[in-house]
């Protein structure tokens, strides 16, 4: 496997407030990877590190270069969308087309426009006569054509509507993904991107909370949902978690297997949006 | 890959202005001497004599072209000042900087736009202007013996003239650049209103410097490099007789090249574009 994202101790400090602390980070070819955190968790100051934008503490290697020495170079092989209003309202659409064209040599142009024949954004429109939507299509449609290694996303659908949020996560994987490349996704809508991740990381007050992947949650985490009674003794087994549910009492457990649990009541793994309230809250208490 | 022409066109897609105002100030010459009621008035005087008549032919020329260049004093400084400033004003210096390009490549692309496109490109253009503007007042004034004595076409003045003008052109362009780079260098750190922040430092310094010395050096400074002294482009008015026909004659644009404030000038300018660079690179979103 080719790694693509290293890093041991990152760390980054803004006046004086710890943004990221001594983070460690592997991430590989071919994964979708959530890098999943409360608002200010530290994970845009990660993104911006591994994107060469921010210098760093510790080391950090993206397809083996320091981001922040090689920048230049390492965009050939990266693409970010850091926030659909990030596109310049005076550009065109056929502008953006020639700019992107002229500067990233692995830019394929036609991809692009194949992209853009399928919505009705106009050629000579410019950025502000769209609409919030169409800009993160236009903006899609220049990513996607790019044959990058490794694409960022940092909450790439905020402030869209729920077609078109699903929309982008499907082009996504359908015309993009593939096992050579590598998808680093944050967002705070967990629950609109768990289906498809492969690798989970949870990120709370700049550490990494939980790093693992999705195969792998199964065997980790088990959720039981049972009667008030039999949750009395399931507790003997020490769940990390516990919610109350309709009456019923949702607890979560690391490390216990279902065989263990099932007499209690229902088990099933937890969803990543489940786990990630519980490692958040249990963290906070 | 050669990426400069198409950041050059991405300047000139953002910044309208740098084209679309020479354009129109062409145009407008040139339906001037088509308007009815301009008149020449010449005195046979003026052209009597050869060296008369070539100073004049020289001047007329220069008349027609210089007003589009003066206007570079205007529309550059305020490309340079929001250059770098607006990318950050809309946010989208992520996009840009999503892209393989370097900040010392962005940065570079837009002091070629200001020091050398775009003077170059009005100075073409007033190169069209000029044959234009002088085809229509030829045709206009065939009746008037003393116009068309002026008008008659001498190609060797003619480029001698536009020759030493973008000359001069050159050596203002590079005398300019420690303050384009001074604008360029407020346009990538201001946080807001680049254009008080830019007037600010050498106001606060003269300030600073009349009351604690009471003297106007920084003022004297300022005033020098602000004011392209007719010493660096090589006039001199005593040799002209005062008459700004004679200016032509005089001119040795090239003489800045020995000139020390010159080269000092360019030094500053270098630093502060250097500058510029470490500054858009340590520049993250907000």
């Amino acid at each position: 496997m080719t790694q693509i994202i290293k890093a041991r101790g990152l760390g980054k400090s803004y006046h004086g407030v710890r943004a990221l602390d001594a983070v460690n980070l592997d991430v590989e070819a071919g994964r979708i990877v959530g890098l999943i955190g409360p608002n200010g968790a530290g994970k845009t100051t990660a993104l911006k590190a591994i994107l060469g934008l921010t210098p760093f503490e510790g080391e950090l290697e993206v397809m083996g270069k320091n981001p922040y020495v090689e920048r230049d170079s390492l965009m050939r092989e990266v693409c970010f969308i850091a926030d659909v209003a990030v596109m310049p309202r005076w550009l065109r659409v056929y502008q953006a087309l020639d700019f992107v064209a002229g500067v990233q040599p692995r830019f394929d142009r036609a991809r692009a426009e194949g992209f853009l024949s399928k919505t009705d954004i106009k050629r000579a429109s410019r950025v502000r006569e769209l609409s919030k939507g169409m800009v993160t299509q236009l903006h899609l449609a220049l990513i996607l054509a790019i044959d990058a290694r490794l694409l960022v996303l940092d909450e790439p659908t905020l402030g869209l509507d729920l077609l078109f949020r699903r929309q982008f996560y499907d082009t996504l994987v359908n015309d993009y993904f593939d096992k050579e490349r590598t998808i680093l996704v944050t967002t705070h809508q967990v629950e609109e991107i768990e289906n498809l991740l492969t690798d989970v990381i949870f990120i709370q007050r700049g550490r990494i909370a939980l790093s693992t992947s999705v195969e792998d949650l199964g065997a980790r985490y088990v959720q039981l949902t049972a009667s008030a009674e039999q949750a009395r003794l399931a507790r003997q087994l020490q769940p990390f978690h516990e919610r109350e549910v309709f009456g019923r009492v949702v607890l979560l457990f690391e490390g216990r297997s279902p065989q263990e649990l099932q007499q209690f009541g229902d088990i099933r793994t937890p969803s990543i949006a489940d786990l990630f309230v519980a490692k958040m809250q249990g963290d906070a208490a | 890959m050669n990426i400069m022409p198409i950041l050059v066109r991405r300047e000139l897609w953002e910044h309208r202005a740098l084209w679309i105002v020479p354009l129109v100030i062409a145009g407008l010459i040139v339906v001037a001497a088509m308007f009815p009621h301009a008149s020449m008035q010449i005195d046979s005087a003026d052209v009597a004599t050869p060296q008369k008549y070539r100073d004049l032919f020289a001047l007329f020329h220069a008349v027609l072209t210089v007003p589009q260049l003066l206007l570079l004093s205007v529309l550059l400084p305020y490309y340079l000042l929001d250059c770098l400033y607006a990318e950050r004003k809309d946010r989208s210096i992520l996009f840009w900087k999503a892209l393989p390009v370097s900040d010392a490549q962005t940065v570079l692309s837009k002091l070629l736009v200001a020091l050398v496109v775009v003077p170059l490109g009005v100075f073409v253009l007033t190169l069209f202007t000029d044959v234009a503007a002088s085809a229509i007042l030829d045709v206009r004034f065939h009746n008037s013996p003393m116009v068309r004595a002026l008008l008659h076409w001498d190609t060797g003045i003619w480029l001698r003239t536009q020759g030493l003008i973008l000359a001069a052109v050159a050596v203002a362009v590079l005398w300019y650049a420690p303050i384009a780079a001074y604008l360029m260098l407020i346009s990538a750190w201001a946080r807001r209103n680049a254009f008080l922040w830019a007037a600010l430092p050498p106001l606060v310094a003269m300030l600073i410097e009349k009351i604690a010395f009471g003297t106007h050096e920084i003022a004297k400074l300022l005033g020098y490099r602000l004011h392209l002294p007719s010493g660096v482009l090589g006039i001199n008015p005593a040799a002209a007789g005062g008459h700004a026909a004679g200016m032509f004659d005089t001119m040795r644009p090239w003489v800045a090249f020995v000139n020390i404030d010159f080269w000092l000038g360019l030094a500053v300018a270098a630093a502060l574009v250097w500058l510029t660079i470490r500054i858009r690179r340590h520049q993250e979103d907000g």
